[in-house]
């Protein structure tokens, strides 16, 4: 947390001195490009004050941080509005879900910002939901997608620390983005893999995931057999030894 | 006396031909069998094996066994008092006269009068062994003989790669990072055949020396079931450029030739040398140049 | 009337003496010695569900094209077997629930099993002249095992077809013969045509026939021995203390009956059981992380998880890694359960008469200490077949937890056989002084005299015929 304070109070006082520095914003000069109806400017001021100490103030990366130079605004939509960036300070080994700091609009300017500065990298997805197949969803998700994020979407260990999330916390918006991009140590399905309509069966697939069929009863937790297996020796077996307590004799 | 002993001598002989009979109709049995099998055959053998091994037993009981006949005594079933002393006595067949001379009221003599003869008992053995032997020679049926089909799957020089759909895969389509499921074109969902195809670099890579050119445009392929369990292996981990398996947690450096560096397998996940034909698709340069998946008796 | 039917049957079978001495035959009363009996009923509810199931299930591998009632699942191809479950599930009345009691039924029968296994070996009920029915406990043991495993295969989707596959690569890895174990198994490579119509086959009839033999002579042998007994007021080596079979024990039984039915009952409408639906029809290339064996197989899986990479490759042969737990250590496992008796025997030498009063636990403090450490072991590889799950739940790294999973493999099982075996002698010369009030007598001079103390203390001890134990 101290590192956090630290890093806060420098670009704080760059961010001031650069204000001082600065001349007022020209309204004539506001011809740049927008993306999703963010503005470059407002999104540049964002940038130089919460991303640019790792980033570098152009987006060219430094040893804390990679280039964002072409990435996208698939990327940096999904990275902010999944609170994954800025990243926690406090060290671990892949970014985590969380709160986003920035609120819509301010997403939209760091995005039109970011893209200003080269451009390529996957657009945000256009979904198709009048066309996305649950079935074929369901079969490229088991296909592609439950090797690391489990069957029913509850996520998965990987190796080194790292972990696929659970994917109920994110949006449609949010699970097309990740498909394209691949974040982290996600590897990446471009429109080559899975076309636009291919990708909205999938997205539609894993929303259907946020409410499983549980007919059956308790969903338990979505985790298999060993929640099953607990439920199973504390719940029945351990019902029963109160009954047999119950009936029989302590000596 | 002389006479049953020489009645009995020769019924001793024919049960033990017929015991050999037997053993030798198993025998046979099994050679017919072991040969490709033949209905009539083997309908005639098994039943002559035992039809042998039933008439020596019976005519055993029934000729060289004390017969009795014995008496016993038989209470009515709406007594309550069980019989206290169930024993028999020898009674004479012609005037129905029951002995109780001793040995006459014994109980049964146990295991004693049939081990009284051991050359037959060895006899019985043998064919009762033989028919054992036979009968589970069947067993062979219920599968084929692995042969040579563990060490070959269906990719041959030339098959092209496609997906689970059947999609041909251009080489380029998937990104630096990018990973896709592929089998023989025409093998599509073969479980031996299934192969992952990752796009570990944008340039040419070689993983091990003597695998140059396997991986063009660093287009890397290698089997994915799991040289441990057989599970397929579909964690690819873009960061670290390893793949994982979920069933017990092995770990493969895609860069070094899929090599085991955690967990449970003992060897590198064999590669598919890949080449890009003439239209632009991804093409195996021939079959996997070992047996893919787990290990087995048989595998060098 | 009863009476007029009785005298009929009599009549024509002459059993009333048996049946005298049957209802009239006493059965000791202890709450953990109904453990087997949870056991005998989870089975017989697994019957009785499993014949329903009977009637609707296809095992068969011919793929079909799905139309019914799962709306995700429409339009995909499976097998008739994953296609019937899925109706039996989805479209039969009652079918959900009596598929959910039926695995829920096998999840107790065997967590009853491996309690009652329990407790006869920490209270050496297993001790001549019981060492046969040990080894038929032991063997229920294995093969309602095998039969559970067979049993959640037969839907054929896709975390089970995962198990099915491993089990084949198990039986590759048998030396000498395991291609052809393998393949004489299965029919043919994996996965080959006919492996759910066999295990239909052995699952329905070839290992319940087992099972219902090896348990009518299990209940044969209890009854002709009689069952043991823990020591205590009037009970002796040469005795049995407890409720006549009819009517309380009977009732009692049966009224156990229903309430393990209710229990089964209540998970199996609550609770959902193996999701078929959602993990999808099996296919070779697919997997799902978080796979797992169901419970009873945890500690074979933990066993393939943390076994190192080792593997023996020379003159042309290999023996591969997966043979070693997953052969090897079930070989011995299961070995040394069902010799236990004769290897305490032949250290404690208690084969020279018959023992039918049980020992406290703590009164054999090397027998706990052992049971006690072994257990830890199994516990601990449990624990690693869940580890991807832990490690998600726990936010931990998995292959770190692997790691701590097999040092504690090694260090754990003798810390916990010591410190057990402490406990117990702590508590053996603690705890088990029953001395009775002492009984306090004016003699004529007016001085107290206390009269002839009873002793009765634990471990060590030799009972006899009053009950009362007397010191070695």
């Amino acid at each position: 947390m101290g590192r956090r304070r630290a890093v806060s109070l420098v670009v704080a006082g760059g961010v001031a001195s650069l204000c001082l520095a600065a001349p007022a914003p020209a309204t004539a000069g506001r011809a740049a490009t927008t993306v999703a109806g963010g503005d470059v400017r407002q999104g540049q001021e964002l940038f130089v004050t919460g991303c640019s100490t790792c980033h570098g103030v152009r987006g060219e990366g430094t040893q804390r941080a990679p280039s964002l130079l072409g990435v996208g605004a698939a990327s940096v939509d999904f990275w902010v509005s999944t609170g994954r960036m800025p990243l926690k300070s406090s060290g671990g080994r892949q970014a985590v879900r969380k709160p986003p700091g920035y609120d819509r609009a301010q997403i939209d300017d760091l995005i039109a910002y970011v893209t200003s500065l080269e451009p390529g990298g996957p657009g945000i997805p256009e979904l198709q939901s009048a066309s996305a197949d649950l079935v074929e969803g369901g079969e490229l998700f088991r296909a592609n997608c439950a090797a690391c994020h489990g069957a029913v979407g509850i996520g998965g260990a990987l190796a080194s620390g790292r972990r696929a999330p659970p994917l109920r916390p994110a949006t449609a918006r949010q699970v097309s983005e990740a498909i394209r991009i691949g974040p982290g140590a996600m590897p990446s399905f471009g429109p080559d893999v899975f076309g636009r309509e291919q990708l909205s069966s999938i997205v539609r697939y894993v929303e259907s995931l946020d409410h499983p069929d549980d007919r059956g009863g308790s969903g338990l937790g979505h985790a298999g057999p060993i929640p099953e297996g607990l439920v199973g020796w504390l719940a029945g077996l351990g019902a029963l030894l109160l009954a047999c307590y119950w009936i029989g004799e302590r000596e | 006396m002389t006479e049953t002993s020489r009645a009995e001598r020769r019924t001793e002989r024919a049960i033990a031909l017929a015991l050999v009979l037997s053993t030798v109709a198993a025998l046979g049995l099994a050679v017919v069998y072991a040969t490709g099998g033949q209905v009539q055959l083997e309908g005639a053998l098994l039943g002559t094996s035992l039809a042998a091994l039933g008439w020596a037993l019976a005519a055993w009981g029934k000729h060289l066994l004390p017969s009795g006949p014995f008496v016993q005594q038989r209470h009515g079933m709406a007594e309550t008092d069980p019989d206290p002393a169930p024993v028999s006595r020898l009674v004479d067949e012609r005037t129905g006269e029951a002995s109780s001379g001793p040995g006459a009221g014994a109980d049964t003599e146990g295991l004693g009068a049939v081990g009284r003869r051991p050359f037959l008992v060895k006899l019985l053995v043998g064919a009762a062994g033989a028919l054992g032997v036979a009968a589970l020679f069947p067993v062979r049926s219920l599968g084929p003989d692995p042969g040579r089909t563990l060490f070959r799957t269906s990719w041959r020089a030339g098959s092209r790669l496609v997906t689970e759909e059947g999609r041909l895969v251009r080489a380029g389509e998937l990104e630096v990072g990018g990973v896709l499921t592929v089998f023989p074109e025409g093998h599509m969902g073969e479980a031996d055949a299934q192969t992952l195809l990752i796009r570990a670099t944008d340039d040419d890579l070689q993983t091990r020396p003597g695998r140059a050119g396997w991986a063009p445009g660093g287009h890397v392929a290698y089997s994915k079931v799991c040289t441990h369990a057989g599970c397929p292996v579909g964690l690819y981990q873009v960061a670290t450029r390893q793949l994982l398996c979920p069933c017990h947690q092995s770990l493969f450096d895609v860069i070094d030739g899929a090599r085991p560096v955690f967990g449970p397998a003992t060897r590198s996940l064999p590669q598919l040398a890949l080449l890009i034909d003439d239209d632009g698709y991804l093409a195996a340069q021939g079959d996997y140049d070992e047996p893919i998946g787990p290990g087995f008796w048989e595998r060098p | 009337m009863i009476k007029r039917l009785n005298r009929w049957f009599d009549d024509r079978l002459g059993a009333s003496g048996f049946v005298r001495t049957a209802l009239n035959k006493v059965f000791p009363d202890h709450w953990s010695f109904m453990l087997g009996e949870v056991a005998l009923y989870a089975f017989l509810l697994l019957l009785l569900t499993g014949i329903y199931l009977t009637f609707f299930f296809e095992p068969s591998l011919k793929e079909v094209v799905y139309h019914g009632a799962y709306r995700p699942l429409r339009g995909v191809e499976m097998s008739q077997a994953y296609e019937s479950t899925l109706r039996l599930s989805f479209e039969v009345r009652a079918g959900m629930v009596m598929r959910q009691m039926h695995h829920w039924a096998a999840i107790v029968f065997l967590a009853a099993i491996v309690v009652h296994v329990g407790r006869v070996f920490f209270t050496g009920a297993f001790r001549r002249p019981r060492e046969i029915n040990w080894i038929v406990g032991c063997s229920l043991l294995v093969l309602a095992m095998a039969n559970g495993f067979a049993g959640y295969s037969l839907p054929d989707d896709q975390l089970s077809g995962t198990g099915l596959r491993i089990a084949y690569s198990i039986a590759l890895s048998i030396p000498l013969g395991g291609t052809w174990v393998a393949y004489l198994l299965f029919g043919g490579e994996f996965p080959a045509d006919s492996i759910i119509s066999r295990l239909f086959v052995i699952h329905v009839l070839i290992l319940p026939a087992l099972i219902l033999g090896l348990l009518g002579a299990h209940m044969a042998i209890l009854w002709r021995q009689k069952h043991t007994q823990f020591a205590g007021p009037g009970k002796a080596e040469d005795n049995v203390v407890g409720s006549r079979l009819w009517p309380s024990y009977a009732l009692k039984s049966t009224g156990f009956f229903f309430l393990v039915s209710a229990v089964i009952a209540f998970l199996g409408g609550l609770a959902q059981v193996n999701p078929i639906w959602l993990y999808g029809p099996f296919r070779a290339a697919d997997v799902s992380a978080a796979s797992q064996p169901d419970w009873y197989v945890g500690w074979l899986d933990g066993a393939l998880r943390v076994f190192p990479p080792w593997e023996i490759r020379a003159f042309g042969h290999t023996v591969p890694g997966v043979f070693f737990p997953g052969v090897l250590l079930p070989t011995v496992s299961f070995g040394l359960l069902f010799g236990w008796p004769f290897i305490e025997a032949r250290f404690t030498r208690e084969n020279d008469r018959e023992y039918h009063l049980l020992n406290r636990p703590r009164e054999r403090p090397v027998r706990t200490g052992i049971g006690a450490g072994v257990i830890s072991f199994y516990v601990i590889l449990f624990l690693a077949a869940g580890s991807d799950v832990l490690a998600t739940v726990f936010d931990v790294s998995v292959t770190g937890l692997l790691v701590a999973f097999r040092v504690a493999l090694l260090a754990v099982p003798p810390v916990v056989t010591y410190v057990t075996y402490r406990l117990c002698k702590e508590a053996g010369s603690l705890s088990d002084e029953e001395v009775a009030p002492p009984v306090v007598v004016r003699t004529p001079s007016g001085g107290y005299l206390v009269e002839g103390e009873r002793h009765g203390n634990g471990g060590d001890g030799v009972d006899r015929a009053d009950g009362i134990r007397e010191k070695r």
